[in-house]
């Protein structure tokens, strides 16, 4: 018994050392799951290990974990300082939170770099005056709308006129309708209440829009847009708190009323991103906010087949302020406790090559380029280039939406607004709760 | 004349019976049955509204998760038999003893008893980042032995509970005879309640498997490659670029299958009362 | 004779501490280091920055969970969700037992069925439910649509109603598994001398196999409370809590204050108040439970 007890310790501690050896410069990556950017990164890694890795006798192997809760996980293994990987995701929006447990790359952030990212990229990366990560996949929000419906609406007579006397009725002044790239919030919900059927049961569909309004922090990103382009931004230049301001109210009235008109599906309250694209996906919604990264999804007619070649995007709709969308890049940076960071250096470093860049935008990642890589693989990608010009005319970051607290405020707000929407409690509740609560965090 | 009524009515109650079953049992699997059904569709099948009832089957998403690639679904399910059965059998081994000593001993029921159950009460989450660090520094994370021992603890709570809710149960003759004869309290529990006590064991057993089988909170934090288990790994289908609907569903319905044979070599034995046949004799 | 009795029982009393020393052992060794530090985190300004420092911070983590009023809304939610659906799955299970005991006695294979809801993890299942009750892709609100009874499960007014029905159809199984375990426990001669004196169907139910299941009523309906008290993984993946804090269960809530609020001591802090309210119900009520025995 005992004997084969010491046996099978030694038989370990053998395997460890030879596994330890054999590990001495592999790199392990952990990196966003799924869709394109994951198939695009596996490619780009075995490139890495074929040519760059080869040659520094460096091999890097890419880990996943579950995107429900990824952060979570993250964190506990960040903050712990495990080993298990030495690259790591970091976000424009929870890069404070992870920064003390990150190595800053701002020695990989040589002019040479200027011809992958622009320096706007660059800076949804940093923290702090420091940089964490390699920008790989540029993140912001489109009106993914039904061509086939719009043009309808847009030339057919009948329709105008019923359009003209659901707002008249509905919101107080007659109105015509437009084209979605030329939409203001207010030509958003008057065209989600006219292709409602409960109020409109000529439309085709059965909702005119869906929106994402479980309690959940990523939903607040995508109406954030609405209330930058009011002029809301979270703290103002001293740092105090200006949710309590007409922007945030007009924002979130955006929503109220789409939502108390029910022109968006009475399960909305639990919807998110998969939910959104189901809805818009089987053809019975007609305009829908969502995430860049749905058009890769929906454009799949063998996935979608209800919508095929029925759909096209635009940017968001316009407020006072012009045009606003929230935008974010996920990345790559330096994991503080690993033990192999020159070699994962390394692979950053080629990661924000032009070459890698390209490769991974021609295999489907969704990086944040400079114009000449974004041209050159253009013709396969029509979402890249808009995303690439929405983000620069476009792209909005509330002040504070970097900071350690980020993600607790998206949290706070998602509680509060989704309680709004969904009638739970008041607006002015709603906007004291969130008011009070970044007012906590942003004096520490 | 009575023989024949008796007989129709006994009749009447075992169609009655059967319904009362079928229902149930059809209602209460509704969301495995519609799990099922979504695994043979395709995308296009499950994203068409409304939702066909009939449709041409496909295996494409039970070819994805096992065939994939990416994951490895199998290797997943394996972890979650060895992790959900070692847990399951270590919190039987440390309970039922400690069950038996208190029901027939009275050490322990008034204080350690109640401390113990309410471990069951406090969301685990707080465990997670002070066992996070235990587990970095005996080398526990990412392996089956610190996922066994996680789940023994999640387990405990319920199967004392269980064990002293039934070991009070087994009158106390039956141990008193053992006794007299002389056996030591090692040698009546091994001989005496054990036997008894086969049907909660059984109940225990799958009980605690499945709460192990279901876990994911800690099977998320604590592994990363080698002990994943399948409630994890199921959800790597859950993606930024959308839920692969399909591939959830087959993941969780091939994840169905070792808890269902536990239960269908366990459930047999259940149904026969040791306890009858021991105190007739 | 006494004197020895009292040796005798002494002997045992010391041979049954043996085998309680592994249980607590075991426990010491797994929970003992966490259940210090977390009482030291609920102490100190302790954050994931930095896991082995914080100062002490005296009662302000302890200050700060009293005033949040999401606590009690939460704690308000977990209360009633843990026991509308405890005495759901109870009754449900109690009636299925009494139904189908004679036809599972002879089928025991039978009783498979009746668990499998139990044996997918709730995790997933709160995913596969985002499809099944979706008003366009959900089968089941498609064709009760159909059929002219539209309902939104997952809308903001059904919804709290939607999170229990999923938790009552899942582990209703368990409190049905265990009360059958002890009917099936019941001795024959019990019901044979019960059915000599007249007593069949329903007053045999009622009058001798009831009384005999109490001990277990009580412990099945305990189990079920703390665990639907604790509900996590499905309603977090359904609702998020929501909308608004609504669904908000005390593991959502400390889980967020946990992860998303990265105010640990505080989340640490509402965990150990919990402990102790709950331990001290406990004394009270679980020892009442065990002691009440059929005679």
């Amino acid at each position: 018994m005992l004997r084969r007890k010491i046996l099978a310790a030694a038989a370990a501690a053998v395997i460890t050392t030879l596994g330890a050896t054999a590990a001495l410069a592999d790199i392990t990556i952990l990196a966003w799951p799924g869709g394109p950017a994951e198939v695009a990164l596996r490619k780009v890694v075995d490139q890495y290990n074929a040519t760059a890795g080869k040659a520094a006798n460096s091999k890097a192997s890419l880990i996943y974990f579950s995107r429900d809760s990824f952060f979570d996980k993250m964190l506990a293994d960040a903050a712990a300082g495990s080993k298990e990987f030495d690259v790591m995701l970091t976000a424009t929006y929870n890069v404070g939170k992870y920064a003390p447990f990150m190595t800053p790359v701002d020695d990989l952030i040589t002019p040479d770099i200027k011809n992958t990212f622009p320096q706007s990229a660059i800076d949804t990366q940093s923290y702090n005056g420091h940089v964490y990560g390699i920008p790989t996949d540029l993140s912001l929000h489109f009106i993914y709308y039904r061509k086939d419906l719009i043009d309808k609406l847009l030339s057919d007579d009948a329709w105008k006129a019923k359009y003209a006397a659901i707002t008249k009725d509905k919101l107080g002044t007659e109105m015509k309708p437009k084209a979605p790239a030329d939409w203001t919030w207010d030509d958003f919900i008057a065209t989600a209440l006219f292709f409602t059927q409960s109020i409109n049961p000529d439309s085709p569909v059965r909702y005119g829009t869906v929106l994402q309004m479980k309690n959940l922090l990523f939903n607040i990103m995508i109406f954030e847009g609405a209330v930058a382009s009011y002029g809301g931004n979270w703290l103002d230049k001293d740092g105090k708190v200006t949710v309590d301001t007409d922007a945030f109210k007009k924002g979130l009235d955006v929503y109220k009323k789409i939502a108390d008109a029910e022109a968006t599906p009475g399960d909305s309250n639990s919807y998110e991103y998969g939910d959104a694209n189901a809805a818009f996906g089987t053809g019975q919604v007609a305009f829908m906010l969502q995430w860049s990264a749905a058009y890769a999804e929906l454009i799949d007619p063998k996935q979608y087949p209800a919508i095929e070649g029925k759909f096209d995007i635009t940017h968001e709709p316009a407020g006072p302020e012009g045009i606003k969308t929230h935008f974010h890049t996920l990345g790559l940076g330096l994991n503080k406790a690993s033990d192999k960071k020159d070699e994962a250096k390394k692979f950053l470093a080629y990661l924000a090559t032009p070459e890698a860049m390209t490769m991974y935008t021609k295999e489907g990642g969704q990086p944040p380029v400079v114009d000449k890589i974004m041209q050159a693989v253009a013709a396969g990608r029509p979402d890249m280039l808009m995303m690439g010009d929405n983000a620069a005319k476009y792209g909005f970051v509330p002040n504070g939406g970097t900071s350690a607290d980020a993600l607790g405020v998206y949290t706070n707000m998602a509680e509060n607004f989704t309680g709004y929407w969904n009638g739970t409690i008041d607006q002015a509740t709603a906007i004291k709760k969130v008011t009070d609560y970044m007012t906590g965090v942003f004096k520490k | 004349m009575i023989v024949a009524r008796k007989g129709i009515g006994s009749r009447i109650g075992q169609a009655l019976r059967w319904t009362v079953f079928i229902v149930t049992g059809v209602l209460l699997n509704l969301p495995i049955i519609m799990t099922l059904m979504t695994s043979f569709k395709t995308m296009a099948d499950i994203n068409t509204s409304p939702p066909p009832l009939i449709f041409t089957p496909t295996l494409d998403n039970y070819r994805e998760v096992l065939a994939g690639g990416n994951t490895d679904l199998l290797s997943y399910i394996l972890n979650s038999v060895v992790i959900a059965g070692g847990g399951a059998l270590l919190a039987i081994a440390l309970t039922f003893p400690a069950a038996y000593a208190m029901v027939r001993h009275e050490v322990g029921k008034s204080w350690l008893l109640p401390l113990i159950t309410n471990l069951r009460a406090v969301p685990l989450i707080i465990f997670a980042i002070p066992i996070y660090l235990m587990y970095q520094l005996a080398g526990l994370l990412d392996t089956w032995t610190g996922m066994i021992l996680i789940e023994c603890v999640i387990n405990i709570p319920v199967a004392l509970v269980l064990f002293v809710g039934f070991i009070q149960d087994i009158p106390e003759e039956m141990d008193a005879a053992a006794k007299i004869d002389g056996a030591s309290s090692l040698r009546t529990l091994w001989h005496v309640i054990f036997p008894l006590s086969r049907p909660i064991l059984l109940a225990v057993l799958i009980l605690s498997f499945v709460y192990g089988w279901n876990e994911f909170l800690f099977g998320l934090i604590l592994t990363t490659r080698q002990a994943v288990p399948v409630t994890v790994g199921a959800t790597f289908f859950v993606t930024t670029y959308g839920v692969k609907w399909g591939a959830t569903a087959a993941a969780m319905t091939l994840g169905i299958v070792p808890p269902l044979i536990l239960g269908l070599f366990a459930y047999p034995y259940i149904g026969k009362s040791m306890l009858t046949g021991a105190v007739k004799g | 004779m006494a004197g020895q009795r009292v040796g005798v029982r002494a002997k045992e009393q010391a041979d049954a501490r043996y085998f309680l020393v592994a249980l607590c052992l075991f426990l010491a060794l797994m929970l003992g280091f966490p259940a210090l530090a977390n009482l030291w985190y609920s102490f100190s300004n302790f954050s994931f920055r930095d896991l082995t420092g914080g100062s002490f911070a005296g009662l302000a983590n302890y200050k700060q969970a009293i005033g949040n009023p999401g606590l009690w809304s939460a704690l308000g939610f977990s209360l009633r969700f843990g026991l509308i659906c405890a005495a759901i799955e109870l009754a449900l299970g109690l009636a299925l037992v009494f139904v189908l005991h004679p036809l599972l006695a002879r089928r025991p294979w039978l009783t498979g069925i009746l668990m499998l809801p139990m044996m997918v993890s709730p995790a997933l299942m709160g995913v596969m439910y985002r499809l099944i009750l979706n008003e366009f892709t959900g089968v089941i609100p498609a064709y009760l649509q159909i059929l002219g009874w539209p309902i939104n499960f997952l809308g903001k007014n059904n919804v709290y109603y939607t999170v229990i029905g999923i938790e009552i159809l899942q582990w209703t199984p368990f409190a049905f598994l265990i009360l059958l375990t002890a009917r099936q426990s019941i001795p024959m001669e019990l019901e044979e001398a019960a059915a000599v004196d007249g007593a069949i169907g329903a007053r045999l139910n009622a009058l001798v196999i009831l009384p005999n299941m109490i001990p277990t009523i009580i412990i099945v309906g305990f189990i079920r409370f703390i665990d639907s008290f604790r509900v996590f993984d499905h309603i977090y993946v359904l609702t998020g809590g929501g909308p608004g804090n609504t669904t908000t269960s005390l593991s959502i809530y400390i889980y967020k204050l946990f992860f998303n609020q990265n105010v640990l001591g505080e989340a640490v802090a509402v965990s150990i108040m919990l402990l102790v309210a709950s331990l001290t119900l406990l004394f009270a009520g679980l020892r009442l439970a065990v002691r009440t025995r059929a005679r």
